[in-house]
């Protein structure tokens, strides 16, 4: 009797369940107001905030609220706000603080709404692959509108020109144009001063960590993996890491590769790429592919560069997973929030065009006038000059055009040709067909307690064999020594535990 | 009050209420810094029990005990990180402050008022600069290539044969490390010791020219002597302060040189940085408490040896 | 000004042949090679800031000279209203720090006084133990001084680190001129305002330089309490200039490295102009010799 009634009790409940649901879905209640919390990726308040403001209530008739702290201060800012309770109904995360967050069940489960989206079933939108490296066990918890970006390789043209070699395709044709670039004097100053690439460190900062250097590191990754099969490795144990670091260690030993790769930061190897002291560059794709050519130019040199495809043994380079807005769990209405703050964001239209580009008459303008010396007629999309750098023009507001996942709807202008230099359009277009996404990895209590020993020690590691001072299999021996390696597989299998 | 006795000789204190209200402005005057300090520093420090609990800011705190502190000391390099704190700190603040002596003992010897106060505003002026751009310039000058100013010099005048690479080489690194300190912070150090050294009163030195004292003599019998506290105090304050050492050592350590350049702090950093999670602010909370633990150790120890040696603390 | 540094006194009048002896030759000769190392470093930024090249290497002048990275530090028009915040924060919080410190130290060296002790270790202990920044916050929020610019005023102006060196300045005042003044019937703050404060001028002087560059480079309290762009102040902005990595190239000739560089330059400017303002109070002697006319 009790089992019984106890069944009928579940069943109404799921019912009732599916009934709200069904109902919610239905009818979404627009907010009135939207508090959200944004870094200095969308426009400041001294760029025309308040511009910005006014549009996207004009186009919603909600009330916008933002909060939008220092960039350097966002992270410090979101935890104080979180901490105190004070919760905004919608913020902007990196990824890593998107997975914990998600995990503490701080945001709001996104994954109906989304499947029932406007902006998926738009037929405009390509990044389903990148919305789907944003899963967390099958659910979603948050949204991006543009892809995260990543490094690829430039060449200086002038150099390839001088050393008479063509862009490489692989790597016994790179190593060739790295040795012409160091022995046959390719900035004519007729000393031997030159070196073929500088990197900050032998190993990047955060992940994806080989993206400065991925024509050595080729199909190495120094951190933990998950395989095909579904379980996870320490790719700094597998065997592909011998090869990896004994090509840096070589690179290295024949001058390729600048000495004091070890201390730069990375303006230092920005200057060192303006002052043709290296020929060889792999930094952000986009709109650095501009801005490494006007540096060039303004120092007096060629600023022609090839944006490489990556070599044969590189497979792709590195996608970063993007910054995901997302919904807390303290908003009273989210399923209205979705629908009126982030499926509006890639609308094709108006809204999409306040996202990506600004207001017109503060960030862009089509009226017929000069700007920064530059003509433009009647009718004309161009930006408009910087409310706080005067002499610069904008580029862009919160999304990149470049890096957008949706384009915008049939019949309305998209006036990214107007705006990207073709420097930058190249660059980010050889990127996009030849990147893949890098994959969030989770995090569990073994790793907070030793990846940051074991990173510190592998780091130490790579670094002391590209620079010579150990083999590898010394370094090997080591990490088994100093821990690495138990370190290493407590993690893994605490990872292995999770599936 | 007409009364008031004479300080210098010991006398039996009078009652408790005569004092008090004897010094009744005193208090009156000292509210207001009482106030500041409660409301800015003592109100806060509740939040000192967050050590003792698991708090990711998010769920409320749970608590744990001492396991945030038995994490702390079972971290696999956290006596080298903490070893490597204390020497660096001290030593690099009794390299500092020795050396904002020495610079402030001939500053005040230098008759030219105008090449004075020029050489005065010339040392102070790394103290602005901030340590990224500090870090990235000395990256340069002690780079072991052509770029590298300093050991171009060095190899011209023939005493190396090799470029040193002062801030990769593991020993090369501490060295590097507190010269680089010395140059950005000493002449900040000499503003203590020159407003201290500026209420000499003149007719001390006089008095001994005339005794015929040397220069040495009058600086060793007068100036130091009068600098004595101003230095005991600083050393004894910044005590205090010698496990948050963090910035300096951050921005000049790299991958190679960590196992003399890891500091407690940078090794918190990097642990929070690489575990892919959200902070415990319960952990964090109790390796603030763990510092200052250890800085109250050094200060009381020193202030004792002060009072010991001196008759007096520092405050 | 009567008053001449005592090596001038001592030496200078006494034994005018002794005028360039061995010893001021080598002091002298010292600070040049010392200050000419203090400067290399500097002499870098200074020089990059004024080419409009971009280099790795170390410089003796500019390459291609020009002021463009200046001008567009100094066009960028969201300085004006952080140039105000920081001059406001910086001239309230020092005097709120001066007033504090003072009448903090001025307590403290009153020996005899019941609690002096407890005072002193109550101050002491918050140098020591903090409650860290997720309290503090709280509380400033609790205020209403999150958003304001009273919390970045009033926050850093208790400064026990300075209270105490103000202390053992006062403690070099004779006891016997505070004796003088009870007599002469001055009340306890007659005599805080008639001899302690302008027997402290040195100390007044070297504190509040302290506070006053606390104040202007407070980059941190902004960050973790002002959210408000208006409210932000210079070094926050300079800062931000600084560290932007991705500044579009200006089309006033001026390529970022060139802008960053001068913003440092420009960040160093107010205490290359204060500190020679200050230093008179350094001079030796004058103080008390004042008083003793």
């Amino acid at each position: 009797m009790k089992k019984l009634l106890a069944f009928t009790l579940v069943i109404g409940m799921l019912l009732s369940l599916v009934t709200i649901s069904s109902l919610a879905a239905d009818e979404v209640v627009k907010p009135d107001k939207i508090i959200m919390m944004v870094d200095a990726t969308v426009v400041t308040s001294i760029n025309g905030r308040d511009q910005f403001e006014a549009r996207w209530e004009e186009l919603t008739g909600i009330d916008l609220e933002i909060i939008q702290p220092d960039h350097d201060a966002y992270y410090d800012v979101m935890q104080q706000q979180i901490a105190s309770g004070d919760w905004p109904d919608v913020l902007i995360l990196s990824s890593t603080v998107y997975s914990s967050y998600a995990a503490e069940g701080v945001l709001w489960d996104m994954t109906d709404a989304w499947n029932n989206s406007a902006t998926k079933n738009s037929g405009r939108f390509i990044g389903d692959s990148v919305i789907d490296g944003l899963k967390i066990n099958g659910s979603l918890y948050g949204f991006a509108p543009a892809r995260g970006n990543g490094c690829l390789t430039y060449i200086k043209q002038a150099w390839l020109d001088k050393v008479g070699l063509g862009a490489p395709t692989n790597y016994e044709e790179f190593l060739a144009v790295c040795d012409a670039f160091v022995s046959q004097d390719p900035n004519g100053t007729g000393a031997n001063d030159t070196y073929a690439l500088a990197a900050a460190g032998f190993i990047g900062f955060e992940a994806p960590f080989v993206n400065y250097l991925p024509n050595f590191y080729q199909d190495a990754y120094p951190f933990f993996i998950q395989q095909e099969d579904g379980t996870w490795v320490d790719g700094f144990t597998q065997p592909a890491m011998q090869g990896a670091l004994e090509r840096l260690a070589d690179a290295y030993a024949k001058g390729y590769i600048d000495p004091t790769t070890l201390t730069n930061g990375t303006k230092d190897c920005r200057n060192k790429f303006y002052d043709e002291t290296t020929g060889i560059f792999t930094y952000w794709a986009g709109t650095w592919g501009t801005n490494l050519k006007v540096n060039l130019e303004a120092n007096g040199h060629d600023g022609q560069l090839v944006a490489l495809p990556p070599i044969a043994e590189v497979d792709a380079y590195y996608d970063r997973v993007p910054p995901v807005w997302a919904i807390t769990t303290a908003c009273e209405n989210p399923e209205g929030v979705f629908k009126y703050f982030i499926d509006t964001m890639l609308d094709g239209g108006d809204m999409q065009m306040l996202w990506t580009y600004g207001v017109e008459g503060t960030h862009w303008s089509r009226a017929e006038e000069t700007i920064l010396d530059v003509p433009y007629a009647a009718g004309q999309f161009h930006m408009l000059e910087s409310l706080e750098k005067a002499g610069t023009a904008y580029t862009k507001n919160h999304i990149d055009p470049m890096l957008s996942l949706a384009a915008f709807a049939e019949g309305y202008e998209n006036p990214m040709e107007l705006t990207v230099k073709p420097e930058a359009k190249l660059s980010s277009q050889v990127f996009n067909s030849h990147s893949k996404l890098a994959k969030i990895v989770p995090t569990t209590e073994v790793m907070s307690m030793y990846n940051g020993d074991l990173t510190t020690l592998k780091n130490e590691l790579v670094a002391k064999v590209a620079m010579g001072e150990m083999t590898f299999d010394e370094a090997m021996a080591k990490f088994e020594t100093d821990g690495g390696l138990a370190w290493s597989n407590a993690i893994v299998d605490s990872l292995n535990a999770l599936n | 009050m007409e009364n008031a006795p004479p300080t210098n000789i010991k006398i039996p204190k009078k009652p408790l209420s005569i004092r008090l209200l004897k010094y009744k402005w005193f208090y009156l005057m000292f509210i207001p810094v009482l106030a500041f300090v409660i409301v800015f520093y003592y109100t806060p420090m509740v939040g000192i029990r967050y050590s003792f609990t698991k708090y990711n800011l998010i769920r409320d705190p749970v608590f744990v005990g001492l396991d945030q502190f038995k994490r702390l000391f079972s971290m696999p390099n956290f006596w080298s990180a903490f070893y490597n704190t204390l020497k660096l700190s001290i030593v690099k603040l009794l390299l500092n402050t020795g050396m904002a002596v020495v610079l402030s003992l001939l500053l005040h010897e230098m008759v030219n008022l105008k090449t004075k106060k020029l050489a005065q505003t010339i040392i102070y002026l790394p103290h602005f600069l901030s340590w990224v751009v500090a870090a990235s310039v000395f990256q340069l000058l002690l780079s072991p290539t052509t770029a590298g100013l300093f050991n171009q010099v060095l190899l011209k005048l023939g005493i190396i044969d090799k470029g040193i690479y002062f801030l990769g080489k593991s020993s090369w690194w501490t060295p590097t490390y507190y010269v680089i300190n010395i140059w950005k912070d000493t002449g900040w150090g000499t503003v203590i010791f020159m407003a201290a050294l500026s209420a000499i009163d003149p007719g001390v030195y006089e008095a001994a020219s005339i005794d015929g004292a040397g220069r040495w003599q009058k600086m060793w019998h007068i100036t130091l002597p009068a600098l004595a506290a101003t230095i005991l105090t600083v050393l004894i304050l910044n005590l205090a302060k010698v496990m948050n050492l963090f910035e300096s050592a951050f921005v000049l350590q790299n991958d190679a040189v960590m196992d003399k350049a890891q500091v407690l702090q940078t090794y918190i950093y990097y642990q929070t940085f690489n575990s892919g999670g959200i902070p415990d602010y319960g952990y964090t909370t109790a390796v603030g408490l763990f510092k200052s633990i250890v800085g109250m150790i050094l200060v009381l120890v020193c202030n004792y040896a002060s009072k010991k040696v001196r008759g007096r603390g520092i405050v | 000004m009567k008053t001449t540094p005592a090596g001038e006194t001592a030496v200078g009048r006494r034994a005018p042949r002794k005028k360039y002896s061995l010893f001021r030759v080598l002091n002298g000769l010292f600070f040049l090679v010392f200050c000419l190392m203090i400067l290399l470093p500097l002499w870098k930024v200074l020089v990059d800031s004024f080419d409009l090249t971009t280099g790795y290497g170390m410089k003796l002048l500019p390459e291609k000279f020009g002021i463009a990275g200046y001008t567009s530090v100094f066009t960028n028009k969201s300085l004006y209203i952080p140039l105000i915040n920081s001059v406001i924060t910086t001239l309230s919080g020092t005097t709120f720090g001066l007033l504090l410190s003072t009448l903090g130290a001025y307590v403290l060296i009153q020996e005899d006084m019941p609690g002096r002790g407890l005072f002193a270790f109550f101050l002491l202990f918050t140098m020591i133990f903090q409650g860290g920044m997720i309290p503090t916050y709280i509380v400033l929020r609790k205020l209403g001084l999150t958003n304001t610019l009273w919390s970045v005023i009033l926050l850093p102006a208790i400064n026990v680190y300075n209270l105490v060196l103000m202390r053992n300045f006062f403690d070099g005042i004779p006891k016997s001129l505070f004796e003088s003044a009870t007599l002469d019937g001055c009340s306890p703050l007659q005599t805080f305002i008639r001899i302690v404060l302008p027997l402290s001028k040195a100390a007044l002087a070297a504190i509040g330089l302290m506070y006053a560059v606390a104040y202007w480079n407070d980059y941190t309290n902004y960050k973790l309490y002002i959210t408000k762009e208006l409210l932000y102040n210079f070094q926050m902005k300079l800062r931000s200039i600084m560290m932007g990595s991705d500044l579009p190239a200006a089309n006033s000739g001026a390529v970022e490295n060139t802008v960053q560089n001068a913003a440092v330059i420009v960040a160093i400017l107010p205490f290359m102009i204060l500190y020679p303002l200050l230093q008179r109070y350094f001079v030796t002697g004058i103080n008390l010799g004042a008083v003793k006319e």
